[in-house]
């Protein structure tokens, strides 16, 4: 086993989204409001992702359909630093698409239908 | 393409030897890919526990921190945000399962006590030190997340790339030298046949030039012994008749 640098948590999204982080001591943050998203939140996110110093970052859900398809596409496949999406959905819309290429069946979809069985 | 091939039989044992490699190399992705769909079964599943807690924490942090906004103000709950001293810290360990390297995520320092928090006991009230701990809370939750996803989008990857290169062999390359391998094998036939046929026609030949000067041989001798008898009946006669000539 080999063991990485030291390395911090970050979060991105509007000032409301990251206040609870900061509040739990995370230092690396974007504030990016709501009106402004369209614009900045491409080059937050991207800023954070090239940071060296940050290993896991934090989005919303619902922001990610601010982002340009390139930088949905890095937010959805980096492993360095990991995107974490928490809110509205279940934050695997990407990932799902992912299992279905590589394993060839839709196994979040036969989640839930056993959830809805159960 | 088959026709590029040299229809030699160094050729031949060469295919024969790539031939043998390949499936056996088929053989072991195709094993290494099963192995891979299973282990990330398992990872799948730990990972929808995990988002199922997730999407939990997250729900009683944001009704705690809404709980703290209403009671303290959204300034005083920014301005605790400010002061904290103590930053959450994270350190990866590499574990290998089935030839992929997945994290293995530690943390530390984030779940601190009152004092660790930086904006001191009175500066603060107990509705932003719950909404602090549910944050706290959540992040260890989005760290365990992060460590499984990682895991997952590494083990797919890997799957993806074992199970294109299984196709790769299974629809291409070996079709491909099964295809030279059977190509060669028929000129090889073909070129023996041809060969022997040859061999045949060249025998034939020969035999018949044989045939046709024993023949021949065989017509001068008799015309050679007949003019020797022609030859000795004239000597007797002219011996016995009294012939000119002798005197």
């Amino acid at each position: 086993m080999s063991r990485s640098q030291s390395q911090e948590i970050a979060v991105v999204g509007s000032p409301e989204f990251t206040t609870g982080f900061r509040l739990a001591g995370v230092r690396r943050f974007e504030n990016i409001p709501d009106d402004e998203k369209s614009e900045d939140l491409d080059d937050a996110v991207t800023n954070v992702i090239d940071d060296e110093g940050v290993g896991i970052v934090i989005m919303h859900d619902g922001d990610l359909e601010y982002l340009s398809r390139n930088v949905r596409q890095t937010v959805e496949t980096s492993v360095e630093p990991v995107v974490v999406t928490i809110g509205s959905g279940t934050g695997g819309g990407g990932l799902r698409d992912q299992i279905k290429r590589a394993i060839g069946i839709d196994l979040m979809d036969e989640e839930e239908e056993t959830e809805d069985q159960e | 393409m088959a026709k590029d091939v040299k229809p030699t039989r160094k050729n031949l044992m060469a295919i024969e030897d790539r031939i043998d490699l390949s499936e056996r190399g088929h053989g072991t992705l195709e094993k290494k890919r099963d192995g891979l769909i299973m282990e990330f079964m398992d990872i799948l599943d730990k990972a929808q526990d995990v988002r199922g807690e997730l999407s939990d924490d997250y729900e009683q942090a944001q009704k705690k921190i809404n709980m703290a906004r209403a009671m303290e103000g959204d300034v005083a709950v920014r301005g605790a945000a400010a002061a904290l001293q103590e930053h959450p810290e994270i350190t990866t360990e590499s574990k290998n399962i089935m030839g992929v390297v997945v994290p293995q995520i530690e943390s530390s320092r984030v779940s601190k006590s009152l004092d660790q928090r930086g904006y001191g006991i009175m500066g603060s009230s107990a509705r932003i030190d719950e909404a602090a701990e549910a944050y706290e809370d959540l992040l260890e939750s989005i760290i365990l997340a992060a460590e499984v996803e990682t895991a997952m989008k590494k083990m797919l990857r890997e799957i993806e790339t074992t199970k294109r290169r299984v196709n790769a062999l299974e629809f291409k390359l070996l079709p491909e030298l099964y295809e030279n391998q059977e190509y060669i094998e028929q000129k090889l036939e073909e070129q023996e046949r041809e060969e022997t046929f040859r061999l045949k026609k060249i025998k034939e030949k020969k035999e018949a030039e044989e045939k046709a000067e024993k023949a021949e041989q065989e017509a001068a001798e008799a015309a050679a012994s007949a003019d020797e008898a022609v030859s000795g009946d004239e000597l007797e006669q002219s011996t016995a008749g009294g012939l000119p000539g002798g005197d």
